[in-house]
């Protein structure tokens, strides 16, 4: 691999990996305080795949540079986290909360299904194992979707308030990161236009038959991977805390 | 479906009662449907919707240390556990609504603070050790229990708890490799587990409740089977297994009276600060009102996501019945 | 009044060749929801092949006790909105060892009446003694996807679950296995 392409890779995993750990962090928020049992036990779920995904990536990366993934997700800086900003918001509300996955769900289940036949093989794998899963929260989010959106009047409002926020900050999800142009060059991830399309006409479908209108006026659309929300620092600050908190540990 | 729950003023009250109790004495599992003394029933409830409100309200102490997590495979396995303890209430609910009982109703108990849970989640979570120690002492001792009420005569009881001691023995063990690590790791990891395991050692021998002497419902449960040891046995148990493995780690129990007893093979405890648990009980501890207060405030805030799904489902139906 | 939406009792297949077991059951709002519900509940762990799901109320059961004592009548059909005749899954108990699960499914019959249907099936299945019987509509059980993709995304990812298992810890508390003896479910391996 030419040097250029595995800086590229690197970065792109990273980026991969950073989404599923800020997302399981907001989603594990739940985690005892879900407005019913079954679907406390049922994001759990979710948030034990997003952080199995995100060792997946990062051991990927580790194959590549050696870098160790617990270095990477709890002693980089805000301003070394590569994920996108949707996934930094505040968990919110249900509605907030279903309809992210929905929109991060659909994406990623999209783009794995392009990704299937990486010519890097390694990653390859590693999509057969995370697709599986996927293809189960989509159907849970897609359901949810469904139900929230024509439920009740204040659930469908509740959505649709969660539509108007994200609705730009999930374009983000289709910005390619720098150099990701010779990673599809070689065939080793796919190229995001053709999956940002698909993702846009099943998205808005799914939403219409849901009673949903998608906002005129999409909002903020972030464009670059190095920069976050206000929130990044705080998410970090947390999450990092017991790992920073004995720089002589070597085990926990 | 006629249900039977007997009360003593039945005409054919005792001759049932003798029937039930010489079936749980042959091994039997008493199925919903079947004859049941009434009383038989309202012990069941107390004690298996107290038991799915610990999982629900135990979910608390440490799902707030997810976030916190110092690694990622620490944090998945917390998940996990946390994600086990939902689903153990969910069990439980179950059960007990086998027996009649809604689970509204059991939430409105729980929520209105007229049911108890266990108390030991009244304290607080104050460093990463705890959720190991929670995991090897806590979980630990109910363990014990569980394993005890696998046994038990009420099917659906029995159902649930064999579905859950085989899940829950992977907490004990995860936290219990926590805390040994810490015991060997750097002076500050040492000491957080030396912190810890002082801070939940009492409390635990606290979760089996009253000793024997000042347990009245005890003696019914065991001749029922709902129970097959006392609370003294079950705490024994626990203390035999757990105090020479928290020594051999190189660490200390906050117990200046214990001791191991040649002559019957046991670790003996000092006096347990019972003052102290009837004032947790009592609504008195750390985090008693904490605890309720954020069941209240999920419960409320899920109101409109349950109303919603409801509200669909009516809508699909109608629609089906109309085409 | 608050809802925690109405009980489904779930049946999960742990393999093809063993048969649907009721599990326990969920709350959920309608049936795809249950069925999304049951997968989320009851297949943290392997195994699981298959589940179905169906409302609690509308499932017809009798113990062994009930039967002798001739409490046959269940809530007429017509109460719950049935056909008939009418397809029904026959699910039984035969053994008071401890277990997780309850009744097992054995096999259908046609009956006008659920009281019919308990009658045939106590006459069809006679392998073994009956401690409780489940009659359940057929029309009123939901079944997953049988697809291998569906099998594969709801049910095998699990089996790499391996943190939940104990086996994962085991580099210690070998030297106090003497201390586990009678704990824990051997019966259940």
């Amino acid at each position: 691999m030419r040097p250029e392409v595995r800086e590229a890779l690197i970065a792109k995993l990273t980026a991969l990996a950073d989404d599923e750990v800020i997302l399981a962090h907001r989603n594990s928020e739940w985690t005892g305080h879900g407005p019913i049992l079954e679907e406390d036990i049922a994001l759990a779920n979710i948030v034990q795949d997003e952080l199995g995904h995100a060792t997946l990536w990062y051991g990927l990366r580790q194959a590549l540079d050696g870098s160790d993934p617990d270095r990477l997700a709890f002693f980089r800086d805000a301003y070394e986290y590569r994920n996108c900003e949707l996934v930094e918001l505040p968990k919110g509300d249900w509605a907030f909360t279903m309809l992210r996955q929905f929109l991060f769900d659909l994406y990623e289940t999209l783009w794995l299904e392009a990704a299937q036949h990486s010519t890097y093989q390694p990653l390859a794998e590693a999509v057969q194992k995370i697709m599986r899963e996927e293809r189960f929260h989509l159907q849970h989010t897609y359901a949810w979707v469904e139900r929230l959106g024509l439920g009740t009047e204040e659930s469908n409002r509740r959505l649709q308030q969660a539509l108007d926020m994200q609705w730009g900050y999930a374009q983000q999800l289709f910005v390619p990161i720098p150099g990701e142009e010779l990673l599809v060059a070689e065939g080793i991830v796919p190229d995001l236009a053709p999956i940002k399309a698909r993702w846009l006409e099943l998205a808005t479908r799914h939403l219409q038959n849901s009673g949903l209108k998608l906002p005129i006026n999409p909002g903020y659309q972030p464009t670059s991977r190095a920069g976050h929300t206000e929130h990044l620092w705080s998410i970090l600050a947390e999450m990092q805390s017991t790992a920073r908190w004995d720089a002589e540990a070597k085990v926990w | 479906m006629p249900v039977k729950y007997g009360v003593p003023s039945d005409p054919d009250y005792t001759e049932r009662l003798a029937e039930f109790e010489a079936r749980i004495k042959r091994g039997e599992k008493i199925e919903p449907g079947d004859w049941m003394p009434e009383e038989y029933r309202r012990q069941l409830i107390r004690m298996i919707s107290q038991h799915a409100h610990s999982e629900v309200v135990g979910m608390l102490p440490e799902g707030a240390w997810i976030t916190r997590a110092p690694t990622l495979k620490r944090k998945m396995i917390l998940v996990a556990k946390v994600q086990d303890e939902a689903g153990h209430g969910q069990y439980l609910y179950h059960a007990a609504e086998t027996l009649g009982v809604s689970r509204e109703a059991m939430l409105d108990a729980l929520l209105s603070g007229k049911a108890k849970y266990s108390s030991i989640f009244n304290y607080p979570t104050l460093t990463w050790a705890d959720i190991g120690t929670i995991g090897w002492l806590v979980d630990g001792a109910a363990i014990k229990n569980q394993t005890m009420l696998a046994a038990c005569s009420y099917g659906p009881y029995s159902r649930a708890m064999v579905r859950i001691c085989a899940e829950e023995t992977f907490h004990h063990k995860q936290g219990k490799e926590m805390v040994l690590l810490y015991a060997k790791g750097t002076p500050k990891q040492r000491q957080m587990a030396q912190d810890a395991i002082n801070r939940w050692w009492w409390p635990a021998l606290m979760m089996m409740g009253p000793h024997d002497k000042d347990s009245p419902n005890t003696e019914v449960l065991v001749r029922w089977g709902i129970k097959t040891k006392t609370n003294d046995q079950v705490r024994q148990e626990f203390i035999n297994e757990h105090a020479p493995e928290i020594l051999e780690a190189g660490l200390t129990l906050p117990d200046p009276d214990l001791r191991y007893d040649e002559q019957t093979g046991n670790w003996l405890h000092g006096p347990i600060n019972w003052d102290e648990f009837w004032q947790v009980v009592g609504g008195n501890g750390p985090m008693n009102k904490e605890r309720l207060e954020a069941r209240r405030r999920a419960h409320a805030e899920g109101a409109w996501v349950r109303e919603a799904l409801e509200a669909y489902a009516a809508k699909q139906q109608k629609t089906a019945v109309a085409v | 009044m608050d809802t925690q939406w109405p009980r489904w009792e779930v049946f999960k297949q742990d393999t093809p060749s063993k048969p649907h077991q009721a599990v326990g059951s969920v709350h959920a709002a309608d049936p795809q929801h249950a069925l999304l519900t049951a997968r989320n509940i009851f297949a943290r762990r392997p195994q699981a092949v298959s589940m179905w799901v169906a409302r609690a109320d509308d499932i017809f059961s009798w113990t062994k006790e009930e039967i002798a004592e001739g409490q046959l009548k269940a809530e007429s059909h017509e109460a719950r909105g049935l056909q008939h005749p009418a397809k029904y899954l026959a699910f039984r108990k035969t053994s008071h060892k401890r277990s997780m699960t309850f009744v097992d499914y054995v096999g259908e019959v046609e009956a006008t009446t659920p009281e019919e249907a308990l009658r045939k099936a106590q006459a069809t299945f006679t392998d073994a003694e009956a401690l409780a019987w489940w009659l359940v509509p057929a029309a009123r059980v939901f079944k997953s996807d049988p697809s291998p993709q569906t099998i594969e995304s709801w049910f095998a990812p699990a089996k790499d679950k391996t943190y939940k298992q104990q086996q994962y810890y085991a580099t210690i508390g070998a030297h106090v296995s003497k201390h586990k003896v009678g704990r824990g479910v051997e019966d259940e391996a």
